[in-house]
């Protein structure tokens, strides 16, 4: 069986390494990048079931990679969670503007993250047969 | 699979799973035999009544490799090698491991027969779930020669009599233990006999009993009753996985909030509000933790719902010592910080902008500074021995918590650049008042330029 891993991008080491260890804990494989183009790099390569997404990275903002992903036809699909320390709504309509599945305030508690990427990992499993489906004609071309 | 292909199925309670394994293979049957109770499903493949591969689900793999070094039948870089090439099938790394000549072959087969056993003698004791026959089979790689029905359910049997025979026992085969941190007798002079001191190595506070068994290739029960001895011996403790899972969380509740009362605080502009906010920072993580502490202190543990003037006591007990040390040996500030209902109050560091100003201001605040983060670390460092020991939850812990400091740490030394900036400039702007009038260059005084940015470079953006 095919293992979900979520992507998690955060500048802040510590919030990388709590995510991963919340989610290890729930067996649950973690990858993380710490700016936009790495981010998008992981994506690429890996095609995780959930994106942790912060917003204010070095480069590249969250809005900006939000877009990117949402504009690619392969990727689209994936749902992007927003982390921010900012909970006023303006920010929260920019994060959905710019395609976000849901927003997570900054200090989030650990049983919230764990339920919220849970309930994307189930949609995640749904949505498998479909991604096999879009992935075959790109491994056909590369053989 | 189809349910057309199903033959048969039913409930546990109506037909046992040690009938229903001999009357497939009486009958020769061809198959996929799936077992399901609660969150854990057995997938057994079987060819002409043979059984040929079995499969746990729900259940996590014990880590077989990690187990073998634990006890010297395999050394840490092999198992590296053997963990990338088998991508963690242990069939895959068994295989490797015999041709390799590590392993004989015949050791291969038993390790793999007696895995099939230890879960069918477990599956032998669920007395709720179903079953269900299918005529196809699933494709599950195996290494292991077609055992026969029989002798497998015979020996599981008897493997589930001695759990029955244990009687009233606290132990189960997901108990995990660890060694208590604080043995230092020889164990060689308790006289232990071999398969004590391998339970003994694998109680790294990670491997379950059932791990154990499986990499010890003894019957769970006799693992337990070793475990039950080592219990008695004070040489190891039980683990309360759900307790640390608790424990863990709030933990790192705290140092998400601290994290982002840092993040928070890199907005002030000018140096000495830098240095109040890493002051703030700090005690509000001391305090977050001493507040955990009085939860889960292991002296604390278990006794019920305890008045709070019990835990301040213990509390001030265990930590105001420390604290008056490094006021008296490195950073006198911190007499003007004391213990009130079991948390720190520093406002006095906080409200020293009223008695004095300028560079002495930042020079209090930087002591505070220095002293609060040595302060955290003792308190951290304490606690996390006093409630997880050297365990896994406690290694993972302080990682995350190395992670923090770090980040504690880059905005201590971006001050001490501004500071290193700023006498540069002033030793600069001393020669020039130096020379003769009308050559005093573009001597210039180091600011934070309303961000912390204004001096040198790396400071990241933060929210």
């Amino acid at each position: 069986m095919v293992e979900p891993t979520v992507l998690v991008v955060d500048d802040s080491p510590t919030v990388r390494k709590i995510v991963q260890m919340t989610l290890q804990r729930e067996h649950i494989r973690v990858i993380t990048a710490s700016d936009g183009l790495s981010a998008l790099t992981s994506v690429a390569d890996e095609i995780p079931a959930v994106i942790l997404l912060d917003i204010q990275l070095p480069r590249m903002d969250g809005y900006h990679i939000c877009q990117i992903i949402r504009k690619n036809l392969q990727f689209r699909q994936i749902p992007i969670i927003m982390l921010s320390g900012k909970d006023g709504l303006f920010d929260k309509m920019r994060g959905r503007l710019a395609g976000s599945t849901e927003y997570l305030t900054k200090p989030f508690d650990s049983v919230e993250l764990v339920q919220t990427v849970k309930k994307h990992l189930v949609d995640w499993q749904s949505r498998m047969p479909a991604r096999n489906n879009d992935m075959r004609p790109r491994l056909r071309r590369r053989g | 699979m189809e349910p057309q292909d199903r033959i048969m199925d039913g409930d546990l309670q109506t037909l046992g799973l040690q009938s229903i394994l001999k009357m497939l293979a009486l009958s020769g049957k061809t198959g996929t035999l799936l077992v399901h109770s609660g969150p854990e499903t057995l997938v057994i493949s079987l060819r002409k009544g043979q059984l040929v591969a079995l499969h746990e689900e729900g259940v996590p793999q014990p880590d077989l490799l990690g187990m073998l070094c634990l006890i010297n039948k395999l050394d840490p870089p092999r198992a590296h090698r053997l963990r990338e090439a088998s991508q963690g099938n242990i069939q895959v790394a068994l295989s490797i491991m015999v041709e390799q000549g590590w392993m004989a072959a015949s050791e291969m087969q038993r390790r793999l027969e007696f895995a099939v056993t230890q879960s069918i003698s477990h599956a032998l004791r669920w007395v709720d779930g179903r079953f269900a026959f299918h005529r196809h089979m699933l494709s599950i790689e195996s290494r292991m020669q077609p055992l026969d029905v029989d002798s497998v359910l015979l020996e599981a049997l008897r493997q589930a009599d001695e759990w029955e025979e244990m009687g009233e026992t606290p132990l189960t085969r997901t108990t995990v233990s660890r060694w208590l941190p604080e043995v230092s007798k020889d164990v060689r002079s308790l006289g232990l006999n071999q398969e004590h001191i391998d339970v003994l190595c694998l109680s790294n506070g990670e491997i379950p009993l059932q791990g154990m068994a499986l990499a010890l290739m003894l019957p769970e029960a006799r693992v337990a009753r070793i475990m039950a001895r080592l219990i008695e011996l004070h040489l190891i403790e039980v683990v309360d996985t759900s307790l640390e899972a608790e424990l863990q969380q709030d933990l790192s509740n705290i140092i998400i909030m601290c994290q982002h009362t840092l993040a928070q605080q890199r907005q002030n502009n000018t140096p000495i509000q830098h240095l109040l906010g890493l002051i703030n920072t700090l005690g509000q993580c001391i305090n977050g933790l001493l507040i955990h502490h009085g939860t889960y202190a292991k002296s604390l543990r278990g006794r019920g719902q305890l008045p709070i003037s019990e835990i301040v006591r213990y509390l001030e007990r265990r930590f105001s010592q420390p604290l008056q040390l490094l006021a008296r040996q490195q950073y006198p500030i911190l007499e003007t910080a004391t213990f009130s209902n079991g948390q720190l109050d520093y406002s006095e560091i906080v409200n020293l902008d009223s008695l004095v100003k300028g560079e002495q201001l930042e020079e209090f605040y930087w002591e505070a500074v220095l002293g609060l983060n040595s302060f955290l670390r003792t308190v951290f460092a304490t606690l996390l021995q006093d409630e997880v020991g050297n365990s896994h939850t406690g290694r993972q812990l302080n990682v995350v918590w190395k992670a923090f400091l770090t980040e504690v740490e880059q905005e201590m030394q971006q001050y001490q650049l501004y500071r290193a900036h700023q006498n540069v400039q002033q030793n600069r702007a001393r020669r020039t008042d130096a020379l003769p009038n009308g050559q005093n260059g573009n001597a210039r005084v180091a600011r934070y330029d309303g961000n912390p940015q204004g001096w040198p470079e790396t400071q990241r953006r933060t929210i």
